[in-house]
């Protein structure tokens, strides 16, 4: 403990001893607060089977159009319409104490069915026919971001969504190995010698300039990261992993706004049941030791938890015993105290599909961001979300 | 030619610059080395691996057999992993560097994702063989194109339905670029793409019970048209050859456009479309050389990964690992973001993907060191020994050739060959401390700063 404490103080003085004056000009220049709410984002990526998760257990249609994937036995009901599939079992707690708000039917005019296509609109916020090069919370903080640590990513490369115009935000997924890689001693030579008034005029300045990011927040986020808060059992996984990092980030108190997980493989074309019914399971284990870890910390009720994935999935099952990509899926938003807490809204009817068979959207995703942003993040979606989208009631 | 200018010349137009290059062509004229490397790109060389394991499938074998379909998609998606080596290898070392280069700037203009590798290799072959061609014929073989008619939707495209996504795209970012179409126009040459389709074995065929033969008003004509014939109506509008002529100055030359210069390139794009006379046309030009265009550029991952492997040829224990390395810097080839793929220029760098670029060299070919020139270079060397099994990616680097090719070059000169465009001052007083006793240390040292991702 002592050694460490050492070397983090003598890390700390070195680092100062490095970061040449000149950076300041550029730790100021957008110098607004980002305030202390944060935002954890877990993006199931593949498409996850929103009506196996939350399941309308009461509809015989959809008993009909999903004869053997159709969901019955041990589902923990919710309400005389929905029930949570048996692997969210750990979350149920959450869903009782108000902590849980499920948004049915979220999805986007013209729904796109690619994997890759309907992730780009999710992650830029935009809509099916315009193509943005920045993702939402990029220009979050391209408004309100100063240092590359105030979005995280538990990953090795950064997704659009945490890219702005201007802003980037920071991907590892081993926050030692990128501090040992920036701490070469040859790139803290280069940066003591280098000097320039003009850094961000020219592209060369733009390299130096993110060169000096990356030193700082590796530095930051390590001597900022205390190892031993988190007591709390994660599931040994990746997903595991990458929330129980985030949960020592917050509970270390770093400046970081937003950070960004992800769970791939729910892309349940084939055999779908056991795969979701793992994935669901890893999910819900992960999460549910996460909230406890915050509550432990106190940290829980500055942070809200949204869930999405790219698209749901069509009604009827395939005859590969999957089902194929579909469009409006629900969303989970987790936090202490939540407006409107349960299910938020209503199951779209499952008799009246769009011309593919699949669920037709009541609630725009540019909402909840909008939400999010307005009563969340405080701050208005100017520059954020293009369209003018109506808010929502959850927080 | 002077060596800045020549080495500003293969940067952009190749993959960089050698020693013997700067030697063969120190007397030469502009013109006598930009027609020599034309005439190395004169022929196609088309890159395949086999594919012979994709043969002889009918449609028929899918509906006995629903299981092949996901085999055969998992075998294509390994295949498609070995097609991206094989790409990068070419990269590595054909002669043919114009048309590679610019193979890989259409890549990224004509952009297509496809997970069928034989559909893939027969996209980027055609991009390959159209690359200096005529660009009228380039943009209608394209449209013609399995992977394309996939990616685009142009098979769903039929007179009872017809899908907008190709005839969109087709102006936005294939020809017009935004706001010189209406939407009727894109609903109406929809119509006239209409009854596209390939075999299975990635032959185009054109389904004429599909194909909508009436009328079509489009930018202002009508007419009975089909694809070609809006491709043709296209390419009259001056526009679609001046978004073509400010795409190419924003790649080869500048990302901030210089109006005269790119009006002068639409005069000659405009008269026949010719890829060829065009770059000829750019590379000759005074304004071409002129000191802000040398080296402004931020490398694309490619060039950067290629530029170094034809500076010191590596290769790695596990193949894979260029398409590791190519994740890790933003740019899988075969795999682009979206269809107006990547956005190139400050894009792509970020706090991440800089620290990798510079630490990079070291790892490949120095077991993860960068001498400092003090006296704990040697403790340095035997740390990183000893956790040479902790490194990302394991690689052979072929110093021999390096040190061959550089043997005439001094030590003190390795900066004028391997970074382009000007040094920051300060990190130029810093070089000015190195013992340069090495030229293998500190071509190191080189490639470790922010400088040598410029080109």
């Amino acid at each position: 403990m002592e050694r460490r404490d050492f070397l983090r103080n003598s890390a700390l003085a070195s680092s100062l001893f490095f970061v040449p004056n000149f950076v300041r000009a550029f730790e100021d220049f957008e110098a607004k607060s980002i305030g202390y709410k944060r935002l954890v984002i877990i993006q199931l990526s593949g498409g996850n089977d929103g009506l196996n998760t939350i399941i309308p257990y009461n509809n015989d249609l959809y008993y009909n159009a999903r004869p053997t994937l159709g969901i019955k036995n041990d589902v923990i009901k919710l309400n005389d319409e929905l029930a949570l599939h048996p692997s969210l079992k750990p979350l149920q707690h959450l869903y009782d104490s108000g902590e849980l708000s499920i948004i049915n039917n979220v999805g986007y005019p013209n729904p796109v069915r690619s994997h890759f296509r309907s992730m780009d609109i999710w992650q830029s916020g935009s809509s099916s026919d315009e193509y943005l090069q920045s993702g939402w919370l990029g220009r979050f903080l391209d408004k309100h971001g100063k240092h590359p640590y105030n979005a995280i990513e538990l990953d090795e490369t950064l997704s659009l969504a945490l890219k702005g115009k201007t802003f980037n935000g920071i991907a590892t997924n081993d926050y030692r190995a990128l501090y040992k890689t920036a701490r070469d001693p040859y790139f803290q030579n280069v940066l003591n010698y280098y000097n320039d008034q003009h850094l961000s005029e020219h592209n060369l300045g733009y390299l130096y300039k993110n060169m000096i990011d990356a030193k700082s927040s590796a530095n930051y986020i390590y001597e900022t990261t205390k190892v031993k808060l988190s007591q709390e059992d994660y599931p040994q996984n990746k997903f595991g992993k990458q929330l129980k990092s985030t949960a020592q980030f917050i509970n270390s108190g770093l400046d970081t706004k937003v950070f960004y997980n992800a769970l791939d493989g729910f892309d349940t074309h084939a055999n779908q049941q056991n795969q979701q019914k793992r994935l669901l399971s890893i999910y819900a284990e992960a999460l549910s030791s996460f909230v406890k870890d915050l509550k432990r910390n106190g940290t829980f009720e500055d942070t809200l938890i949204l869930t999405f994935s790219e698209f749901g999935r069509r009604v009827r099952q395939n005859a590969a015993n999957g089902t194929d990509h579909g469009s409006a899926n629900n969303v989970f938003v987790v936090g202490k105290n939540l407006k409107t807490a349960g299910v938020y809204n209503q199951l779209s009817s499952l008799s009246d599909l769009d011309d593919n068979g699949d669920l037709k959207f009541t609630v725009d995703f540019r909402q909840i961001y909008a939400t999010i942003i307005e009563n969340w993040l405080e701050t208005s979606t100017d520059g954020i979300i293009s369209s003018p989208q109506k808010t929502l009631n959850f927080i | 030619m002077k060596a800045e200018h020549l080495k500003h010349l293969y940067w952009r137009a190749g993959f960089g610059v050698t020693p013997s290059i700067l030697e063969r062509y120190k007397n030469a004229t502009i013109s006598q080395v930009v027609s020599d490397l034309f005439k190395a790109s004169e022929t196609t060389e088309p890159l395949k691996i086999d594919l012979s394991e994709f043969k002889g499938f009918k449609t028929l074998s899918f509906k006995e057999n629903p299981k092949l379909i996901k085999e055969l998609a998992q075998k294509s998606r390994k295949r498609l992993m070995d097609f991206n080596i094989a790409w990068v290898n070419r990269l590595n070392t054909s002669d043919a560097v114009l048309r590679e280069r610019m193979t890989l700037f259409w890549a990224n203009h004509f952009v297509c994702g496809e997970k069928n590798v034989v559909y893939a290799q027969q996209y980027n072959n055609m991009l390959r063989e159209y690359a200096l061609g005529n660009f009228r014929d380039f943009v209608k073989a394209m449209s013609k194109e399995a992977a394309m008619i996939k990616y685009l939707n142009l098979r769903q495209n039929v007179k009872a339905q017809p899908n907008e996504n190709f005839a969109r795209e087709l102006m936005e970012l294939f020809t017009l670029g935004p706001g010189h179409y209406t939407e009727k126009d894109i609903k109406e040459s929809a119509r006239a793409f209409t009854g596209y389709f390939n075999t299975l074995d990635g032959t185009f065929r054109f389904r004429r019970f599909q194909h909508d033969y009436g009328q079509k008003i489009f930018l202002g004509k009508s007419g009975n048209f089909n694809g070609d014939d809006i491709i043709d109506v296209i390419l009259e509008h001056r526009q679609c050859a001046k978004f073509i002529c400010e795409k190419v100055y924003r790649y080869f030359v500048n990302e901030i456009i210089d109006k005269n210069h790119v009006e002068s390139m639409v005069e000659v794009f405009f008269e026949d479309y010719d890829i060829s006379r065009l770059m000829r046309y750019v590379f000759t030009q005074d304004w071409f050389y002129d000191e802000k265009n040398i080296g402004n550029k931020i490398k694309s991952p490619i060039d950067y990964l290629v530029g170094l492997s034809r500076t010191v040829p590596f290769s790695l224990k596990n193949e894979k690992g260029v398409i590791k390395l190519q994740k890790l810097l933003g740019q899988t080839l075969l795999d682009p973001p979206n269809v107006a793929g990547w956005k190139g220029h400050k894009a792509w760098i970020d706090a991440n993907t800089i620290m990798v670029r510079l630490k990079l060299p070291s790892v490949l070919l120095n077991g993860g060191l960068i001498a400092l020139d003090d006296e704990k270079d040697e403790m340095r060397l035997q740390f990183f020994k000893k956790n040479k099994s902790k490194l990302p990616v394991k690689a052979i680097a072929n110093w021999d050739k390096f040190q061959k090719e550089y043997k005439k070059i001094s030590n003190e000169d390795l900066d004028s060959v391997l970074i382009n465009g000007p040094i920051n001052k300060g990190t130029l007083g810093y070089l000015k401390t190195m013992k340069k006793d090495a030229k293998q240390k500190y071509c190191i040292q080189l490639m470790s700063l922010p400088e040598y991702q410029m080109c």
